[in-house]
């Protein structure tokens, strides 16, 4: 791994501009174009928004969010310490609803999907959540994210 | 987010959003929208012009005051994992929204519209004339 750099939060939402400032900010460093950042910075507001409402429900705690350059990707980890969320248990999105009969939430983890090439999770050891997402770093979006 | 309100007629309110709609503010959005419902709006248009980043919060707000211009009450939309389940009725059918209307988003928002399927939900405007217009 080259050229790592992290950002650590504690959960708040105001802090979610600070978020999107450090992915704009580093990702461009290392390597990103304009469509890979804008992809990168939507999915991990979405990520940490999720953790900071859902994961720590209004409580603070860390948040750490990481950002490498690895091989033709730029990967971001985001770690916390909230209950353990696995996205894949939750029930998928359906953007074709008509509005009453559409859940009002979900949208994030199906954003993420769609915006990211690689979307994995894991429970670190010590407990909480670790996500790991990888984003071409040029050009359009390879392949459809899986968590 | 900074917003703005101009009310051409009794029944219709424009509401410009300028800056980033995220989750530190969705809910003022959705405030703002209800208050304006309460003083007699019956059409929200949705200037997105100036609006530079809008997260998936932002789509929840956008539902919400979809629902309120229906006359419906929204759910509340932190209520947790557990609250994310349908809104039961089977009224809409399917049919777009009229009683809210999106103006002029950035490529990228649009771009989150569709991915959310908001789009087909919610006609979206060039302009502020084509949505007052229309």
């Amino acid at each position: 791994m080259a050229d790592a750099s992290t950002l650590e939060i504690t959960a708040d939402v105001e802090r979610l501009k600070d978020v999107r400032r450090f992915v704009r900010e580093r990702a461009p460093a290392l390597g990103a174009d304009e469509a890979s950042v804008g992809d990168l910075v939507q999915a991990v507001d979405e990520w940490v928004t999720n953790v900071i409402l859902h994961g720590y429900r209004g409580s603070p705690g860390p948040i750490e969010i990481e950002l490498a350059r690895e091989g033709e990707e730029v990967v971001v980890r985001v770690r916390d310490e909230a209950p353990a969320f696995d996205p894949a248990a939750a029930p998928a999105f359906d953007p074709g609803l008509p509005l009453e009969r559409r859940p009002l939430g979900k949208m994030g983890l199906h954003l993420i999907r769609e915006l990211c090439d690689r979307f994995e999770y894991r429970i670190p050891a010590g407990g909480g959540n670790e996500i790991e997402l990888g984003r071409s770093a040029r050009g359009p979006k390879l392949n459809g994210g899986s968590a | 987010m900074n917003t703005t309100v101009d009310r051409p007629s009794a029944g219709v309110a424009v509401l410009g959003l300028d800056g980033e709609l995220d989750a530190s503010n969705y809910r003022e959005l959705i405030e703002r929208g209800q208050a304006l419902y309460a003083e007699g709006a019956r059409r929200l248009i949705l200037d997105l012009s100036r609006l530079t980043y809008m997260s998936s919060s932002g789509i929840v707000a956008l539902h919400s005051l979809a629902l309120v211009f229906r006359g419906q009450q929204p759910p509340d939309p932190e209520a947790g994992w557990s609250a994310f389940h349908a809104v039961s009725s089977d009224a809409a059918g399917g049919e777009a929204v009229d009683q809210v209307r999106l103006v002029a988003p950035a490529p990228s928002i649009a771009a989150n519209l569709a991915r959310t399927g908001l789009d087909r939900i919610l006609p979206i405007f060039p302009d502020l004339e084509a949505a007052l217009a229309a």
